[in-house]
């Protein structure tokens, strides 16, 4: 539990980290409806391909640094010397910067789109959506960022975008069935299958590329 | 008595150029190795191979603690953006009735407050030795631990290695100055 409190206290000291990404998201989301010529039924169409996208650079943005300070500054050495599980930190660490940043982003979306679309119960559909896809790009990112820790953030985001693309072609899936009206939970049970899979795998693949970089 | 680390025939190769090869050593309780050797000879790919940061390339390398291993790098591990106070809590060393007496030796007792940001590197690392004075462990890896302290930090560092070598733990330094600490050293 120590880890969790740790991560917790060194995100919200660093007001970069997760402030930020929201005021991104925010700032994306309030210039979209401003930026078009489009009516309120084309400006409703469009609206949640533009949600996506921004939570998905939203994301890729959170997790610039996610390991690099940590690695620059021999805690991650510390962290992997210490008895403590090295895939459980990275775990942790995650599911911090979701709790801080993806949790946000995701209420943030649910309102925008009551706002843009003036529909409660698309924004009340849309959110659990919204959390569980953050958690998953924040994943796959910090995978990507792992990656490329010494390398740039180039090769990190050549892998990890094409690992994306079928996500989102889920989550357009999701928005023509809440569209519709359709029973949208079977894509929920779907991306839930897909994080639970990914919080166990990612933070063990990570901790092993991890500890390739501080040989 | 069995030793708490035992090195056999170690050796580390990076990109074909051997940094060292038939490394061999035992340490048990209450020895101290020191590690010398010119720059880029491999003291610090030996120490984090000990700490098991690294592979060797060949040989067996066995340590025989159960409790964590405290390892002072090149690196503080300090987060630049926090105070010491936010620091020596993610250090995990709160509540410790240790810090204040190794803080208002080093006169930082006063700084609590301060981000480590606004420190000099050499009171940087009197924050990152406290990771050292209170640490519970039975084995203490240290690369260069001199680098930046002045003499009476160095005394002070000094005294608490040959006090906890009288309490049967391992040390095993790296460091381009002799230090008033009774060991062995290895030349690499």
């Amino acid at each position: 539990m120590n880890i969790i409190r740790f991560e917790f206290l060194k995100l919200l000291k660093k007001s970069r980290g997760w402030l930020g990404p929201i005021l991104v998201f925010t700032l994306i989301m309030i210039a979209y409806p401003l930026t078009v010529e489009l009516t309120d039924i084309e400006l409703g169409q469009s609206f949640f391909s533009i949600l996506w996208i921004a939570a998905l650079l939203v994301m890729m943005l959170a997790t610039e640094d996610i390991f690099l300070e940590d690695f620059n500054d021999g805690s991650l050495e510390q962290y992997a010397i210490s008895q403590n599980n090295l895939s459980f930190v990275i775990g942790s660490k995650i599911f911090i910067y979701w709790l801080v940043i993806g949790l946000p982003i995701s209420a943030l979306g649910s309102i925008f789109c009551f706002g843009i679309i003036n529909q409660h119960n698309f924004s009340f559909q849309i959110f659990p959506v919204l959390l569980i896809s953050t958690y998953i790009f924040l994943n796959v990112f910090s995978f990507g960022n792992a990656l490329s820790l010494t390398k740039g953030s180039i090769l990190g985001i050549l892998v990890t975008l094409p690992m994306l693309l079928p996500l989102l072609i889920i989550l357009g899936k999701v928005v023509i069935a809440i569209n519709f009206d359709l029973n949208y939970s079977g894509f929920l049970f779907l991306l839930l299958g897909i994080l639970s899979i990914i919080i166990v795998i990612i933070p063990m693949i990570t901790s092993y590329i991890i500890r390739a970089h501080l040989e | 008595m069995q030793p708490i680390i035992r090195a056999h025939n170690l050796s580390y190769k990076i990109n074909d150029k051997k940094l060292f090869q038939g490394i061999t050593f035992d340490l048990v309780k209450g020895k101290a190795l020191h590690i010398k050797g010119e720059n880029g000879s491999g003291k610090t790919t030996l120490l984090k191979i000990v700490c098991g940061l690294t592979k060797p390339t060949k040989g067996d390398l066995t340590t025989n603690t159960n409790k964590e291993i405290c390892f002072i790098g090149h690196k503080n591990a300090l987060k630049q953006y926090l105070s010491i106070e936010d620091n020596l809590t993610l250090m995990n060393v709160g509540n410790h009735q240790d810090i204040q007496k190794y803080l208002s030796i080093f006169n930082l007792d006063k700084s609590l407050d301060v981000n480590i940001a606004n420190l000099s590197f050499g009171q940087q690392k009197k924050i990152a030795l406290l990771r050292l004075f209170l640490n519970n462990s039975d084995l203490l890896i240290l690369d260069e631990p001199c680098v930046g302290l002045d003499m009476n930090a160095q005394k002070i560092l000094v005294e608490f290695l040959n006090e906890e070598l009288l309490n049967g733990k391992v040390v095993l330094f790296s460091s381009h100055i002799s230090l008033d600490i009774v060991s062995d050293s290895l030349s690499i």
